[in-house]
């Protein structure tokens, strides 16, 4: 399957991640002026659709209809394309998905793609009980089921298994705490050591506080351009090479068996791959979705950064970190950075347009040339993105 | 102004509102239950009025034998949803071949392990909008 067009990033933009005193409009605002600002020459009203990633604003901002909240706050008018996309935790990067067919396709030109998420309103108490909308409300959610104890449950499966020990899931708290204190726009920037993360509070075993991620507030947006587009506005384009999206189920009882094994995001990997023509070991740096330690080590797996069952040994002998085989989530990743939902895949896409245009300041990868995103919705929905310095 | 929460976390379950009332009225009886396809036979978990393989819409009530085995868990201590408290034991237990979603009651103080056996033990969860019980299929240590 290939494109009949080429699509690439031009212009990245992300607001101050945390729990945020903003409302759901100003965090819109604030990402979208950055977006603008990383494009000189580029004025809102010459985009011609918007892609709003959000998936609780209902239950949180109590607003819905945001993709026109969005584009009016941002001075948009979009002529070719104008919509809401909500896949929960993946939210972000199906927009993507569907700005880059858009303009593949020939439908539009120049589009962009903001998630935005305001999770802590009305009241932290709510908030938890709102992210429980995730997992099915009849059969799963009823129980008080969110996400941690579902990915709990492949961490017991993993470490079951293959020997996976808890020092080697907080080793994934330990690296991406590090690399958040880098990041200016992260949720937490104080870094963590080994003994604080094995020591922090118990969330769902054998999960613990710093092995998960926070809920977040935040708002990222990104501008997709057709290549001639792409070269009048940039010198630099991120070229968008290969994408994947696959599903093995929503209810856990619908997964496979084996809890440590996602075969969904191999397929997706592997069609991103295919498409990209590109293979793992090209990978420079890549943003995982790790929303819980464990879900960062099964993704080193199916994307075939290391061999199954081998992710552990991977992390510990440093091989994803800086100087590392590939460098995973240098911005921080959902541990360090936050996860607001709709807001994350369009914020790792961020990451790796500034990775690969060299601009990532302290926490660049070396000449990173290939880009890797993955995006999950659960364990059992997932979504690949290849990004490169070079067109394919 | 009162601050009012329109939150009912549990699902309407009397025939007013689901073909699939059936099985939480024999919940209420202490009786685990689910559908069969009348098109291809296939046995489902949880419940389904429509067949994914088969497309038929037609089904049976079988009931189940209610005990089983512990396949994996989890022990959330702390991070609960408003209303439910902790410490929760979540699990896959396997009943009859289908792999069930649930929770483990009185499951704390190290009684829960994998292959632990466990016996239906129905929840009853706050009543329905207009007085009905409601039934959550937990478990408990059998
Ligand atoms: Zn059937």
């Amino acid at each position: 399957m290939s494109a009949s067009r080429g699509v690439a990033l031009v212009g990245a933009g992300v607001c101050k991640f945390g729990v945020r005193r903003a409302s759901f409009r100003e965090l819109i605002w604030e990402a979208g002026k950055a977006c603008f600002d990383a494009v000189p020459g580029l004025r809102p009203r010459d985009l011609e659709g918007l892609v709003v990633g959000s998936v609780l604003p209902e239950r949180t901002a109590f607003q819905s209809h945001i993709a026109s909240l969005a584009a009016e706050a941002l001075g948009i008018r979009p002529s070719a394309l104008s919509a809401r996309t909500e896949h929960m935790c993946a939210s972000g990067t199906v927009g993507i998905r569907y700005a880059y067919a858009f303009i593949a396709a020939g439908l539009a030109d120049l589009v962009m793609v903001l998630g935005v998420e305001k999770l802590n309103q009305p009241s932290g108490e709510e908030a938890i009980l709102n992210m429980g909308t995730g997992v099915d409300r009849e059969w799963e959610a009823a129980f008080g089921l969110t996400a941690p104890p579902c990915f709990a449950l492949a961490a017991q499966r993993h470490m079951m298994r293959y020997g996976t020990t808890e020092e080697q899931l907080a080793l994934v708290g330990v690296k991406n705490h590090t690399h958040a204190a880098r990041n200016p726009n992260a949720h937490f920037q104080k870094g963590a050591t080994l003994d604080q993360v094995l020591c922090s509070r118990m969330i769902s075993s054998p999960l613990r506080l710093f092995m998960c991620s926070p809920i977040t507030d935040g708002a990222a947006a990104v501008v997709l351009a057709s290549a001639e587009r792409a070269r009048d506005l940039t010198d630099r384009p991120v070229w968008i090479r290969g994408t994947g999206q696959a599903l093995d189920g929503f209810q856990l009882s619908s997964l496979p068996d084996d809890l440590a094994r996602w075969p969904a995001l191999e397929r997706a990997a592997q069609a991103a791959y295919r498409m990209a023509g590109v293979g793992p070991r090209d990978v420079d740096v890549a943003e995982v979705h790790d929303c819980f330690a464990i879900a960062e080590l099964i993704a080193y797996e199916e994307l075939g950064f290391c061999d199954q069952g081998e992710a552990g040994p991977f992390i510990a002998a440093r091989r994803s970190d800086d100087g590392g085989d590939v460098v995973v989530n240098p911005r921080g990743g959902l541990i360090g950075c936050g996860h607001p939902l709709g807001a994350t895949g369009v914020a790792q896409a961020a990451e790796i347009f500034l990775q690969l245009r060299g601009q990532a300041g302290p926490r660049q990868v070396p000449d990173a040339a290939i880009g890797l995103t993955h995006n999950n919705s659960g364990m059992g929905e997932h979504v690949v993105m290849i990004y490169g310095r070079e067109p394919a | 102004m009162t601050y009012w929460r329109a939150v009912d976390p549990f699902p309407l379950q009397s025939a007013d509102h689901t073909k699939l009332a059936e099985f939480y009225a024999r919940l209420g009886q202490g009786r685990l239950s689910t559908t069969r396809c009348a098109g291809c036979g296939r046995l489902a978990w949880p419940p389904r009025a429509f067949c994914g393989d088969c497309c038929a819409d037609r089904f049976e009530w079988v009931d189940l034998s209610g005990e089983g085995a512990i396949q994996a868990f989890t022990v959330q201590e702390t991070g609960l949803p408003a209303g439910f408290p902790g410490p929760r034991v979540f699990a896959i237990v396997a009943v009859d071949g289908l792999r069930i979603f649930t929770v483990i009651l009185n499951g704390e103080a190290g009684r829960v392990a994998v292959g632990q056996r466990v016996r239906l033990r129905p929840l009853r969860v706050a009543d329905g909008p207009t007085g009905e019980p409601r039934w959550l299929p937990a478990f408990a240590p059998a």
